[in-house]
């Protein structure tokens, strides 16, 4: 590790800390319904959906009536996601002739349980991608079904978070808000600005937008290339502000058309965690008492920073066996040295390792290097950031709301030490908040290692219609422990919504795709329905005066006490099954064992 | 829950219309307008033909140019096939490559793995070295190295051939990108081949050099990213002030 390296990390957080409280406060505005400066442009377009889609923003919801919307909006997204898919082929804008009988040779099919999985995929956050886009889906499928997709469930997660902290903030009532008004408000006031303006930085670093077809070019040595084109910016913008991490194309935001300087390398980063830091100061504001939300904030913080420097430190220490070889592995300012397999030389191993600690803190998933490709303790960190539920700055809105879960088990925890009811931010947490805190943080375990262990041991007919390939773990790119650390990598990213991969492991097949889509729902919904529940029952309760019984929640001994749960709840349900991966995997790469 | 399903409907029918199709339009026509290099893909048109572009890798194989960062897209910087070679770090493969062997028996290199590529980039570069067994055993009737024999060299496990580098050879010379399209090389890769090709153009070594020195980027802002050398970009500068001549 080298000052410049640790200056870059600071930096960025750096970055991330100014942007917490302006617009923090400017998302609480939005949400409490007041006029901000934005309104005299988009004032007239919000009025005009609400006129056409008969919305009555200012009619409150119940929880239920809320969850109902909720469940409303995510039906028809994936109706229109699985649709356009489908139909692809007789839709305009499809320059390769993707799903036609005209298709290139390296086309993909668009089969009945891909559109499936990535519909399911796109509603619920996660932008997993069984599919190759570079050779799957064309231009309209990418603006209308999948980029819509990620501004709309970017927005759901922030509508439930805005929700929750309503059941914190109000007393006594029945209501926390209405659900079509949030997610209106948030897309056109929070989303969709911010996307104008770092959709065109993207573009002035390199990044394309444009409906060209794909350009050939011909090479000094006189070969053909061909250099697929399309409307890029556009969706990478809202790809990072919204968590998604869809790749536009295949590699991601390594490819040099999706991420081509390392500028544009630390905006995307900025806007991945820019959302969910700035909801730890709105919950500190709604609450009135931003130490509150800067006491999570603390929390997260603390999380980020052991995890990517151990990420750093694993990464350019690089792997000995490749060093034996010869190969240098220590920074020397000209070259990046380190684990070098699957980065890119613009990013080196800093902006590597700090992109892949921030996509997996948060729920983004979007990459800018293998993960698959790390060392074993380097890929350990944006695997267990997943299975702890992806709860520093997390997801947008899913972060606030799970580390709020994470707190009410806190302060349970907390509550059972000095025989306490547990109280949090005002409010009593009673048996229904905790039930409701743990149904969600079990349901997305469970199905984690469930299947998890499933594709470990079933067996298919070679050549059949659930696993071509066979065996479940014929799946796999490599073999030994890394083979099984794809497979657990697949199901922590979509139980936890986070999308990116160990990508090796071949997941295109009606087994993985159905197994994975069934994972992102109950890691979605299991996780959005008991929030939901538990900020309906908070609202209703009274507010309780603060006494010296009180365990005090913005201050250090909850932070400690936090990141405890968090790590504890992590730690005790997955150590078994990470030791049979990157834990084993790394003594055998230390005594030079390969597979 | 029927008075909730109708909203959802025309909410997501007026969302795909505004953010699916005016959204991307509009960020199109200003992109466009304010920055068309860009937005067009910063293709570098050399007599009025498109030879790349300056963001994508493309591959080199010739001694007289500069050499990118082995590839995983394709078989080799195929742009419509992005991505890396998603193999581990105690993946054998990775380590020391694969052969297949078809319905006829020939066998190929289905993947060259890091040891090979180390043994090229030291030939290639004239860069000395030490081997357990002379690299002369493994070359074909031409005189060329047989991949073949040196990746099942490297894979026998009982008595491996063991090849080590007199310098350290730069971790991106040898290891695949993510995108497999890196237009870049680290400077010291970059310094590393400029003898090679200083010697088959037949120019000095500092003229090389202080080609690379101008064509290397260094960090955003001083401190941000990796300093880097765009491939394409400066063998064409070679090009330009250099042509070489068969």
């Amino acid at each position: 590790m080298t000052f410049v390296g640790i200056l870059q990390i600071l930096v960025f957080f750096g970055i991330i800390v100014g942007l917490t409280k302006p617009v923090g406060t400017y998302m609480y505005r939005v949400f409490e319904g007041e006029r901000t400066f934005m309104h005299r442009v988009l004032g007239p377009l919000e009025r005009l959906i609400y006129r056409i889609s008969g919305i009555h923003p200012d009619e409150e919801q119940s929880w239920l009536r809320y969850s109902g919307s909720l469940i409303s909006i995510s039906i028809f997204s994936f109706l229109f996601v699985y649709l356009i898919q489908r139909l692809q082929g007789y839709l305009p804008l499809n320059p390769l002739h993707f799903s036609t009988p005209h298709a290139p040779s390296f086309a993909t099919a668009m089969t009945p349980d891909l559109a499936f999985n990535t519909a399911i995929s796109f509603l619920t956050n996660t932008n997993w991608q069984s599919y190759s886009p570079d050779t799957t889906m064309s231009y309209l499928t990418q603006m209308t079904a999948l980029a819509v997709q990620n501004f709309v469930s970017a927005a759901v997660g922030i509508a439930v978070a805005v929700a929750l902290i309503r059941g914190f903030a109000r007393h006594t009532v029945k209501t926390i808000g209405n659900f079509w008004a949030d997610v209106t408000r948030c897309i056109l006031y929070i989303l969709l600005p911010i996307c104008v303006l770092s959709t065109l930085f993207f573009v002035w670093q390199g990044s394309i937008q444009n409906f060209n077809g794909p350009v050939t070019a011909h090479t000094l040595e006189g070969a053909r290339q061909v250099i697929e084109q399309g409307p890029l910016a556009s969706q990478l913008s809202i790809k990072m502000l919204g968590t998604n991490g869809g790749g536009f194309f295949n590699a991601n935001s390594a490819h040099p058309y999706e991420n081509p300087t390392p500028l544009s390398n630390v905006l995307q980063m900025v806007l991945i965690f820019l959302l969910g830091a700035s909801l730890t100061y709105m919950f500190g504001k709604a609450v009135k008492n931003t130490k509150q939300g800067w006491a999570v904030f603390t929390a997260m913080s603390v999380l980020f920073f052991v995890g990517v420097f151990v990420c750093y430190w694993a990464e350019q220490r690089g792997n000995p066996i490749i060093e034996h070889m010869g190969v240098a592995s220590s920074y020397t300012g000209t070259q990046p040295g380190g684990n070098m397999e699957g980065k890119e030389v613009r990013f080196g191993i800093v902006q590597s390792t700090l992109f892949a600690t921030v996509t997996t803190d948060a729920s983004c998933g979007a990459v800018n290097s293998m993960h698959d490709s790390y060392t074993p303790l380097g890929g350990l960190v944006p695997l267990f950031n997943m299975q702890t539920d992806e709860v520093i700055f997390g997801g947008v809105g899913a972060g606030l709301y799970g580390m709020l879960l994470y707190a009410i088990i806190a302060v349970f925890i907390g509550g059972l030490m000095v025989g306490r009811t547990p109280e949090y931010v005002g409010k009593k947490i009673e048996q229904k908040e905790v039930k409701m805190a743990i149904i969600a943080i079990l349901a997305t375990s469970l199905c984690i290692l469930l299947f998890t262990a499933l594709s470990s041991v079933s067996q298919f007919k070679s050549g059949g219609y659930w696993n071509p390939p066979g065996p479940t773990t014929a799946n796999t790119n490599n073999n030994g422990p890394h083979g099984f650390s794809e497979i657990l990598y697949a199901y922590s990213s979509g139980a936890a919504n986070n999308g990116s991969a160990f990508a090796g492991l071949n997941a295109n097949t009606p087994w993985y795709n159905l197994t994975l889509a069934i994972d992102m729902f109950v890691g979605r919904f299991l996780f959005i329905i008991p929030a939901l529940a538990i900020a309906g029952s908070l609202a209703k309760k009274k507010m309780v005066p603060v006494t010296s019984g009180t365990l005090p929640t913005d201050g250090t001994l909850f932070v400690i006490l936090l990141i405890g749960t968090v790590v504890l709840i992590g730690a005790l349900t997955y150590f078994p099954a990470l030791s049979l991966g990157p834990i084993v995997e790394h003594f055998q790469m230390l005594s030079g064992k390969v597979f | 829950m029927r008075k909730e399903l109708l909203p959802g409907l025309r909410l997501m029918l007026v969302l795909t219309i505004v953010l699916g199709l005016g959204y991307p339009a509009v960020m199109t026509l200003l992109s466009q307008a304010i920055f068309p290099k860009q937005a067009n893909g910063s293709l570098v048109v050399v007599d009025g033909k498109v030879v790349g572009s300056s963001l994508i890798g493309q591959s080199f194989t010739e001694p007289q140019y500069f050499h990118p960062r082995p590839s995983s897209a394709g078989s080799g910087y195929d742009a419509t096939q992005s991505g890396g070679s998603n193999l581990g770090p105690t993946s054998a493969k990775l380590l020391y490559g694969a052969v297949t062997t078809d319905s006829a028996g020939k066998k190929t290199v289905s993947f060259d793995g890091i040891e090979d590529r180390i043994v090229h980039y030291c030939v290639e570069n004239n860069i000395p070295y030490t081997s357990s067994v002379p690299l002369s055993q493994f070359e074909n009737a031409k005189g060329k190295l047989d991949d073949v024999k040196l990746i099942e060299a490297f894979n026998d496990r009982k008595k491996p051939l063991i090849f080590t580098p007199k310098i350290q050879i730069p971790a991106d010379a040898v290891t695949g990108s993510a995108s497999g399209l890196d237009p870049d090389i680290s400077p010291a890769n970059a310094y590393l081949q400029a003898g090679r090709v200083a010697k088959v153009r037949h120019i000095r070594l500092d003229q090389v050099r202080t080609l690379i020195a101008q064509a290397t980027t260094k960090p955003s802002l001083g401190f941000i990213g990796e300093p880097r050398v765009n491939v394409l970009l400066l063998n064409l500068a070679l090009n330009k002030k250099y042509p070489f001549r068969k």
